[in-house]
């Protein structure tokens, strides 16, 4: 019954679509059954909530006797088939302008200028309610990964040497698709794979080619360790974990 | 003897477009309790006369009863005596976008024996208008005192459309324009 009150009472239900006259007859009949103080705070609770749906109804019917009352699908249709000009016409011809004066006093500029000396920083605002800010994402590095227990150490070179087999047997001396290569069959095991080839370029064991035209790139295994100067090149890697 | 009390009647005018022209806290207009203070019991009388003073300068002052109806509770403030045009409407900073968007939402309203969910007239009005819009400028009218958003998120028109849109006449034109008509020269 109250949860139905509530739901009336929440939208632009008809009020009268509720039985006072039933749901009261059978709070009155269930009342000599309740024994517990949560029982009676929930018959009251219904008897409050009715008492809300009998208002609402009070409402309903004094709009439906004002001339302000018209059929509610009409002035919906109107609305819709209306072009926003002939809204805003009769809106302007039917509006009639508050006039006021604002302005700020000296008290209102000291409570402002109060208000603004002593007013906290956001993050100390917030803080309460968010918690501190998270750390923003950033770089991880290979010793970070071993403590963190993602890696161990030997672990890792050999994941390392397969990767390079892999791709040396892969490219034999030519160009070949970088996200082919790096693709696995799950998520994790792509950008695994990526952070792991990554590191076979920094080191001159591989090299990348990229065509900012097209956006395609390729990777190549190299014979001997490439020299000069390293360039860093920045490639997303989209998928869902 | 005369020219005392025309000299009081001037007085207390004067003071009473002061008191209603001052915005004092957030919202315009003065209650009447605050102007029987300032000007007596028989504020009522002065009010009048200032209303009769100021129709020279196309204003009027306007009564907004309040919920028990009583003359303390009503709410007094200077209102434009007649509507303006478009493009003064246009030129006093409000889109008119978004005052299509309010006559929309009025009307909604009123159709629906003046409460609905927020969600229902969002809905309906995004018939009409781009969500980002609708949205805004929902949460701007309800800032602004034209609809009234209670705890349920139910919609009602608010203390400033009472005070300022002649909603019979909104409903009317609303009803009486056609679909292809052309908007009347600004």
């Amino acid at each position: 019954m109250i949860e139905l009150c509530k739901s009336v009472e929440r939208s632009s239900a008809n009020p009268f679509d509720v039985d006072i006259r039933e749901k009261i007859m059978v709070l009155k009949k269930r009342l000599p059954e309740w024994k517990f103080l949560d029982e009676l705070l929930l018959d009251s609770e219904a008897m409050l909530e009715l008492a809300q749906i009998v208002k609402l109804q009070d409402e309903w019917l004094k709009h439906r006797a004002s001339s302000l009352y018209i059929d509610p699908l009409l002035i919906q249709l109107k609305v819709k088939v209306l072009p926003k000009d002939a809204l805003v016409e009769s809106f302007v011809r039917s509006w009639h302008p508050i006039v006021q004066v604002d302005q700020i006093s000296p008290k209102g500029l000291e409570k402002a200028f109060v208000y603004w000396r002593d007013l906290g920083t956001m993050s100390e605002r917030f803080k309460d309610e968010f918690g501190t800010y998270g750390v923003r994402p950033g770089t991880i590095g290979y010793e970070e990964l071993i403590e963190l227990g993602v890696f161990t150490g030997d672990e890792f070179d050999k994941r390392l040497k397969d990767l390079m087999a892999e791709l040396a047997a892969g490219s034999n001396g030519e160009w070949i698709d970088y996200r082919a290569f790096i693709h696995s069959d799950s998520f994790e095991q792509t950008v695994l794979r990526a952070y792991l080839l990554a590191f076979l370029i920094s080191d001159g064991k591989a090299s990348l080619r990229t065509d900012p035209l097209t956006g395609n790139i390729w990777t190549m295994a190299l014979r001997e360790k490439a020299g000069g100067v390293p360039k860093s090149v920045a490639i997303s890697v989209i998928g869902e974990a | 003897m005369e020219s005392q009390e025309k000299a009081l009647l001037d007085r207390k005018v004067r003071k009473a477009f002061q008191v209603l022209v001052l915005q004092r806290g957030r919202n315009p207009g003065v209650k009447g309790w605050e102007l029987k203070r300032h000007l007596g019991r028989d504020f009522r009388k002065i009010v009048q006369v200032l209303s009769e003073d100021v129709s020279s300068l196309g204003l009027e002052v306007f009564e907004v009863k309040g919920v028990d109806g009583t003359d303390d509770s009503s709410r007094f403030l200077l209102r434009f005596r007649d509507s303006p045009t478009i493009t003064e409407a246009e030129t006093s900073g409000i889109r008119i976008d978004d005052l299509a968007v309010l006559a929309a939402t009025i009307a909604f309203i009123n159709s629906k024996q003046g409460r609905t969910s927020r969600r229902e007239t969002e809905q309906f009005l995004r018939e009409k208008f781009p969500k980002w819009r609708v949205e805004y400028s929902l949460d701007r009218y309800v800032k602004r005192g034209y609809l009234e958003q209670d705890d349920r998120t139910l919609l009602h028109i608010g203390w400033r459309t009472r005070a300022e849109v002649d909603e019979k006449t909104l409903m009317t034109m609303i009803l009486s324009r056609g679909a292809d008509e052309v908007p009347s020269p600004k």
